[in-house]
């Protein structure tokens, strides 16, 4: 049962100071009392790093991790799955990708990538190449892969671009070429003149 | 009670954040505007201003106290992560947090799901409407943070005259106050209410 306000203030407030006080207890008694706190909420926030947060977040992390390992592991079974087609352009059967690392030069000293060469099919040899370490370039420019034979780019397998030498890119290639024993690969950036492949900036790391 | 907060790496600055402690009588844009900061002592100043309103508005909406002592848990990370986003600008401090704060219990609400046991009413109900229970918890909101406010003596004669049931004789005497001394308290903390509802930087 709420208190009568004429109670409370007896007759000393009057005109517009009684109104202000009237409208506070209307207020009061509309909102009722506050809750008692729990032993836990009157210790105050402690600021240390909560359990729940941090589950949370460690759940978000798991996921993240979880969802690229599928990626990676979809990837291989993509490669598997090509690599076993019967309709295989060289009849050939290869169980698992060549894979072929690659280091940054000079110019590039801390890029490094792995090229996936998968089986081929149909006469083309698809390819996955995964790339750290290359810095951005200006616009409407991108790296190429080429193909090298006899020791000199030989085809373009295909271009790409990376948002910066921190962000890792994987993507897939094409080479359409009936590979040799003994071809390899380099990256270049985009050279003087269109077409022709500009500096080296990453190579098979035996040569 | 541990709040869930992402602690930032420690980063140089040309002025740490922590450097100068906030005022204790800080506005509460004041303080949201240190917490974007990742001001620690801000940050517990506004928990004191408003746990008790955050936990009634929780209690209100969940009806169950270890819900609401979570919502509130994560209500205040809510508020610790996004305070950065408050712009003064826009609207008073205590309406983004009652905005932060209503969303965090909501957000808990969805997540308990509907009562296992909760029916459809074969009679209209006599429970007010969601736009009245909307504005019953603001005013709640809004008067359980000017509560805050008074001081402690005040506090707690309005606290017992208002809602212990006791008359101001029986306050007296249970306080061992003279009558009008609790006359001239609750007075004195009606008149400090009206004056902090009347400002409205909640």
């Amino acid at each position: 049962m709420s208190p009568e306000f004429n109670d409370l203030v007896g007759a000393e407030a009057t005109g517009a100071e009684r109104e202000r006080l009237r409208r506070a207890h209307e207020l009061l008694v509309q909102a009722g009392p506050p809750p008692e706190l729990t032993p836990e909420l009157r210790k105050g926030p402690s600021l240390s790093v909560v359990r729940l947060q941090q589950r949370r977040v460690v759940k978000r992390r798991a996921m993240l991790l979880l969802a690229a390992a599928l990626s990676i592991a979809a990837v291989f079974a993509a490669g598997f799955a090509v690599a076993n087609h019967p309709g295989g352009g060289s009849g050939k059967t290869v169980l698992a990708p060549e894979t072929l690392a690659l280091k940054g030069t000079a110019i590039t000293p801390r890029a490094r990538a792995t090229l996936q060469v998968w089986h081929a099919r149909s006469g083309n040899w698809p390819m996955t190449l995964s790339v750290v370490g290359l810095p951005k370039l200006p616009r409407h420019t991108n790296y190429e892969v080429y193909l090298v034979r006899n020791g000199k780019p030989w085809g373009s397998c295909g271009t790409f671009r990376v948002a910066g030498r921190s962000r890792a890119v994987t993507l897939t290639l094409n080479a359409p070429y009936a590979l040799r024993k003994g071809d390899s690969w380099i990256v270049t950036r985009p050279g003087p003149a269109g077409g022709e492949p500009g500096k080296t900036v990453l190579a098979p790391v035996s040569a | 009670m541990e709040i869930a907060l992402e602690v930032p790496q420690p980063r140089l600055r040309a002025v740490p954040s922590e450097a100068v402690p906030p005022a204790v009588d800080a506005s509460d844009a004041e303080l949201l505007e240190r917490v974007g900061e990742r001001n620690r002592e801000a940050f517990e100043i506004l928990y004191g201003r408003y746990v008790r309103p955050v936990f009634g508005l929780a209690l209100r909406r969940l009806g169950d106290r270890g819900h609401a002592e979570d919502a509130v848990q994560e209500a205040f990370a809510a508020i610790w992560r996004s305070a950065s986003t408050y712009r003064p600008e826009r609207g008073a401090a205590g309406g983004w947090l009652y905005t932060v704060a209503r969303n965090a219990i909501v957000d808990r609400l969805r997540r308990n799901g509907p009562a296992a046991d909760a029916e459809l009413p074969e009679l209209a109900s006599a429970e007010p409407g969601p736009a009245q229970q909307a504005e019953d918890s603001f005013v709640s909101w809004r008067v359980h943070r000017a509560l805050e406010e008074l001081q402690p003596r005040e506090r707690e004669v309005i606290e017992l005259a208002y809602w212990s049931g006791m008359s101001q004789s029986e306050v007296a005497e249970y306080l061992g106050l003279p009558l009008g001394t609790v006359k001239t308290r609750t007075r004195s903390g009606l008149a400090r209410l009206a004056s902090v509802l009347e400002g409205e930087d909640l």
